[in-house]
């Protein structure tokens, strides 16, 4: 019978993990695909590989019970096979919401929706007393504070490389300049985010002016280094990795850091979201074999490693033929533009989350693409769009609230019935 | 699966702008070789060509009518919307008036007086350089606007002012043909056909023009 209810769980796992990749990864990597700076199979490549390795490398082997600390987990501790049986249920209603947003074009938040399912089915299981309602607060500041922090700073970034490079007389030259200190702001960011986001699982407890002065030296070695790299990149006669055969020198340029950026987004969004797959399937897991509720749970190897690599291949899978058609249909992405809104989007993440605002990913990304198309970047953009998905924001928590009440209570009947 | 951030971008209008440029250049073309054969006796391309003119205007006014009925409020453009309809509005203009040139040509069958058919001829000719330029212009700025590159927009400030010197050219052709109708054609009802169609011509580079200084103004930065 556990070996039944284990292989389920798994398999909804791994529904929810390809769901993840489909909507989250999907968007962090679309900008690049877009703009030509990667192929698809590049993106899709890079996506697998460097969201498993941020999965394995410094996602979570242990992580709470229940999603986010959502519920105190020792209120089950006599009724442990409820808490399996409504970890079940929030997999699915996650995974549902987050297919059914996929389906309808909406880049919604996988971290809200699991949370949402979790708080659905702990109403009905222990009560909404026991919910952590802050965290629910600081999930609704995240709608308002995550695209307008994102849309400011690509949008500022936006400006200034426009202005610095696209608009001199000489862009090849300017961005030859402008190289050195971009890999280095760019590398910087990326070893931040590394150490903050990425790796805060590790726990390696490095201080913020450790950080700084380990950060400083390497960036500067890399950026000078870089400068090379770019000038032999831009060469016309050069073999370009990255970008379209046909593209400027300049693109090439933005090509390059473009790609550095995605990289690193699909190494924290492995590092990061694919716990929403995994966490709950380590609880279903840990409550099966124990028969006992724990405060935290040890997530093994195999879990992450499989989760990252689903959540890639559910980019795949789902993403092949569609995102092949995106380089021609949305011309107006240019490697300049993509850069801006991906480095922008992941500047913003790491800024927000060393200030302790809440904030979610796929919320930033789509403010910083409407940052860049305010300061008049983007082709056009279409904002009666983004009160779609604003709405699809709102409504991602009573939808999963509601679907994981329901999921839960059937679940609940048919165990009982059945057992 | 869908890249979901994609509904986001709308579609590019300048791609419409173009065809629209597109077809205006291939009437003025056919344009100018009405106006040859007209001059000629016993034309007998005259009809099929103000036909072929007349479905194309009407061709390229479903292309404006198609960008004006899909840019609603909320689609945010690298350009002013104002300047951009005001822009295809002279750009249509200039179809409108090579179309009513042509009636005007064919209201009078009996061809243009042998006076003064060079001067006519050469006031076409040079009407139509603006037109071309007009449509390489829209293709600079789709790339323009795509990249955002300063020396794109340089490219679109010399072609912007010759339009505008081919303008000035074209002026001063009318001006002296409506004086020579006036001196040589002594038939009342012919000075009037040729003065209104002298008008007419001009006309077409003066919205040639127009369209180009709105041009300019969403590249002004």
């Amino acid at each position: 019978m556990d070996i039944l209810i284990l292989s389920i769980a798994t398999l909804v796992g791994l529904y929810m993990a390809a769901n993840i990749g489909s909507n989250d990864l999907a968007n962090a990597m679309g900008t690049s695909v877009g703009s030509g700076a990667l192929t698809l199979n590049q993106a899709v490549v890079i996506s697998i590989i460097a969201n498993a390795a941020g999965a394995v490398l410094a996602g979570s082997y242990v992580t709470n019970t229940i999603s986010k600390g959502m519920i105190d987990p020792t209120l089950f501790s006599h009724s442990p096979n409820d808490l399996m049986i409504g970890m079940f249920a929030s997999l699915l209603a996650a995974g549902i919401w987050v297919n059914v947003a996929t389906y309808l074009a909406l880049p919604v938040s996988t971290t809200h929706s699991i949370v949402g399912a979790v708080v659905g089915f702990g109403i009905l299981s222990v009560g909404a007393g026991a919910i952590s309602w802050a965290k629910v607060i600081s999930i609704v500041t995240s709608w308002v504070v995550s695209p307008v922090a994102g849309a400011v700073i690509a949008g500022v970034m936006f400006y200034v490389l426009e202005k610095g490079i696209m608009r001199s007389k000489h862009p090849i030259e300017a961005s030859e300049r402008y190289a050195p200190f971009l890999i280095f702001l760019v590398v910087i960011v990326l070893i931040l985010s590394f150490i903050f986001k990425g790796l805060k699982n590790l726990h390696l407890h490095i201080s913020f002016i450790e950080t700084i002065l380990f950060s400083m030296p390497v960036a500067a070695a890399i950026g000078i280094l870089g400068r090379k790299w770019i000038r032999w990149q831009m060469k016309p006669s050069s073999r370009s990795f990255f970008g379209t055969k046909d593209s400027s020198a300049v693109d090439r340029f933005f090509s390059q850091l473009q790609v550095m950026t995605a990289f690193y987004v699909a190494f924290a969004h492995g590092a990061n979201d694919v716990a929403n797959a995994v966490g709950p399937l380590a609880a279903i897991f840990s409550v099966v074999k124990t028969k006992a509720v724990a405060l935290r749970v040890e997530v093994p190897f195999w879990m992450l490693l499989m989760g990252g690599i689903a959540v890639g291949g559910g980019l795949f899978v789902f993403g092949a033929r569609v995102m092949e058609t995106i380089g021609k249909n949305i011309t107006e992405i240019n490697p300049l533009r993509g850069f801006c809104a991906q480095f922008g989007a992941a500047t913003t993440i790491l800024v927000c989350s060393r200030l302790g605002l809440p904030i979610s990913t796929t919320h930033v990304l789509v403010g910083a693409v409407v940052g860049v198309g305010f300061m008049r970047g983007m082709g056009s953009v279409d904002l009666r769009v983004l009160r779609n998905i604003a709405y699809s924001w709102i409504i991602t928590l009573p939808f999963t609230v509601l679907l994981c009440m329901i999921l839960y209570k059937a679940l609940s009947f048919a165990m009982a019935s059945i057992f | 699966m869908r890249f979901l951030l994609s509904s986001m971008f709308y579609k590019s209008p300048f791609e419409n702008l173009q065809r629209h440029a597109d077809k205006v250049r291939e009437c003025a073309e056919m344009f100018r070789r009405a106006a040859e054969c007209h001059i000629k006796e016993n034309c007998a391309e005259f009809d099929h060509l103000t036909d072929e003119v007349a479905k194309l205007e009407s061709e390229a006014d479903a292309i404006k009518r198609n960008i004006r009925n899909h840019l609603p409020r909320g689609i945010l453009m690298p350009v002013d919307k104002f300047e951009f309809f005001q822009y295809l509005r002279e750009q249509d203009k200039v179809l409108d008036e090579v179309e009513e040139a042509l009636f005007w040509l064919s209201f009078r069958p009996s061809g243009i007086p042998h006076e003064i058919a060079e001067d006519f001829m050469g006031l076409v000719d040079a009407v139509l350089p603006p037109i071309e330029e007009l449509s390489r212009l829209v293709r600079l700025a789709t790339d323009y606007f795509k990249t955002g590159s300063e020396k794109q927009r340089e490219k679109m400030k010399s072609l912007i002012r010759d339009i505008r010197q081919h303008e000035k050219e074209a002026d001063i052709l009318e001006r002296e043909l409506k004086a020579k109708v006036f001196t040589q054609i002594k038939d009342a009802l012919a000075v009037y056909h040729l003065i209104r169609l002298a008008e007419i011509v001009g006309s077409i580079a003066d919205h040639a023009q127009n369209a180009s200084d709105r041009m300019r103004a969403m590249i002004a930065r």
